[in-house]
């Protein structure tokens, strides 16, 4: 008798420096059925990025040493894959003039927190093209 | 709700793992059971200079009634460091050889407690004092609450858990949760984040499954908190009677304070206050035990009700008491 293959959980990157968000975004997004890493800062995700692969990244835009949007301005510039990685940009900023800033940047969606538990769900799945 | 009895618990699960016999005399002691007493090894008046050493140095105020805990303290530092009399014992505590007075005030520090412990002051936080906390703030700015002290660190965790588990705007708020103590051994302990059974019987298995990793250590099986969450909770040595120490970690909105100034006399009480009211940031709220009371103690406080506690609050800028 051979078993249907399980289907591979997705991997996600989970970018944001605050340590409770990471814990946060982490459980829900593992209870969801994902593969979850973490990165503090744009230059940590930037190496783990390049190290991957990745199915996609929930980037925070607020952060210290290299911000949400000058890490995604970086990986934009790379080749394939990663200039086509999805990525969900995550901040606290609710402003059309943030949003846009995000979207010029590269990012795939634009979430303001608090992001609640279903909304990172399913935008996780979306863009990751995944269910369990 | 557990018996949660303000009297004297003698220190127990010293690094949050059941370890020592205190933990079972700490139960008969306070449930007014007779312990059986070895005899005292002090005479009264010498007791008087040490109760005098000991309030000085720290602010705890040993009374009478405290004697046969005080004794077994007393009793066990001696020992431990080969005194042959209380004279000895006391030069050495004076002379401050081998770092004896940190010893004594962590012998004389209580450290038993367990996860989500006042489970209704967790409530009133995540339901009331962090919206209002964050009222006003710009999202990403920082919010800070201190447990102080904080012990082995449970409620500190306690704290992180409950505000992941039921505050919607978690990811809003820069939140940074610091526990300070005067007890060092407590603070690594903290640090370290090792429990035993005991400290995790009011939380779900899902709660542990989530926040915890079994292990198994030489005392029988432990739970240690995951990594990510040791890292989002600082410790630092703080004496709440020290002003110098208490500035040093900047201001906090919320602080939970429980079951520490039952220790001290009224005198070190009003001090401790007035360093606890500076410590917040005006319209930031203060948890005490479920028998302390702030207004008894300090008129700098506001008593608010909610729907879950009594909580203490220092007024808002421009407002009254």
């Amino acid at each position: 008798m051979s078993e249907p293959a399980p289907s591979v959980p997705p991997r996600v990157l989970v970018v944001d420096d605050a340590g409770l968000v990471r814990i946060y975004y982490r459980g829900v997004l593992e209870r969801a059925g994902f593969a979850v890493d973490e990165a503090l800062n744009g230059i940590e995700a930037l190496e783990r990025v390049l190290a991957g692969p990745y199915d996609l990244l929930v980037v925070d835009v607020n952060m210290p040493r290299m911000d949400g949007l000058s890490f995604l301005r970086a990986l934009r510039r790379r080749e394939a894959p990663w200039r086509a990685l999805p990525v969900l940009m995550t901040s606290t900023e609710a402003g059309a003039g943030d949003r846009e800033a995000a979207r010029a940047a590269g990012a795939s969606f634009y979430l303001v927190k608090p992001v609640a538990e279903g909304d990172l769900v399913a935008h996780a799945r979306a863009l990751a093209g995944w269910r369990p | 709700m557990p018996d949660d009895s303000d009297e004297i618990r003698p220190t127990g699960a010293r690094c949050g793992l059941p370890l020592r016999s205190d933990a079972a005399r700490a139960r008969g002691t306070a449930s007014g059971q007779p312990v059986p007493e070895a005899v005292s090894p002090v005479t009264d008046a010498e007791f008087a200079r040490f109760c005098e050493f000991l309030y000085r140095r720290t602010g705890i105020h040993l009374t009478p009634a405290r004697r046969a805990y005080a004794d077994r303290r007393l009793a066990e530092r001696m020992a431990a460091t080969r005194s042959r009399s209380f004279a000895v014992y006391f030069a050495r505590l004076r002379a401050g050889l081998g770092g004896e007075a940190e010893q004594l005030v962590n012998a004389f520090t209580v450290n038993e407690t367990y996860f989500f412990r006042e489970e209704y002051q967790l409530r009133c936080l995540s339901a009331a004092l962090m919206d209002r906390v964050a009222a006003g703030r710009p999202p990403g700015a920082p919010l800070r609450i201190w447990s102080h002290p904080c012990s082995t660190g449970e409620e500190a965790y306690s704290i992180a858990i409950w505000l992941l588990e039921h505050w919607g705007a978690v990811d809003r708020y820069d939140i940074e949760i610091v526990g300070s103590d005067i007890d060092t051994r407590a603070l690594a302990a903290a640090r370290a984040g090792l429990y035993g059974a005991r400290a995790l019987m009011r939380l779900s298995p899902d709660l542990v499954a989530r926040y915890f990793v079994r292990e198994a250590t030489p005392l029988g099986e432990g739970w240690r908190i995951i990594a990510a969450l040791r890292d989002s909770v600082r410790f630092s040595p703080c004496n709440l009677m020290e002003a110098a120490a208490m500035r040093s970690e900047g201001a906090f909105d919320v602080i939970f304070c429980r079951n520490v100034l039952i220790y001290f006399d009224d005198a070190s009480r009003r001090v401790a206050a007035g360093h606890l009211h500076e410590s917040l940031n005006p319209g930031g709220f203060i948890c005490l035990g479920h028998t302390e009371s702030m207004s008894r103690i300090s008129p700098l406080f506001r008593v608010c009700r909610f729907a879950d506690a009594f909580v203490y609050q220092r007024p808002p800028e421009g407002e009254h008491v």
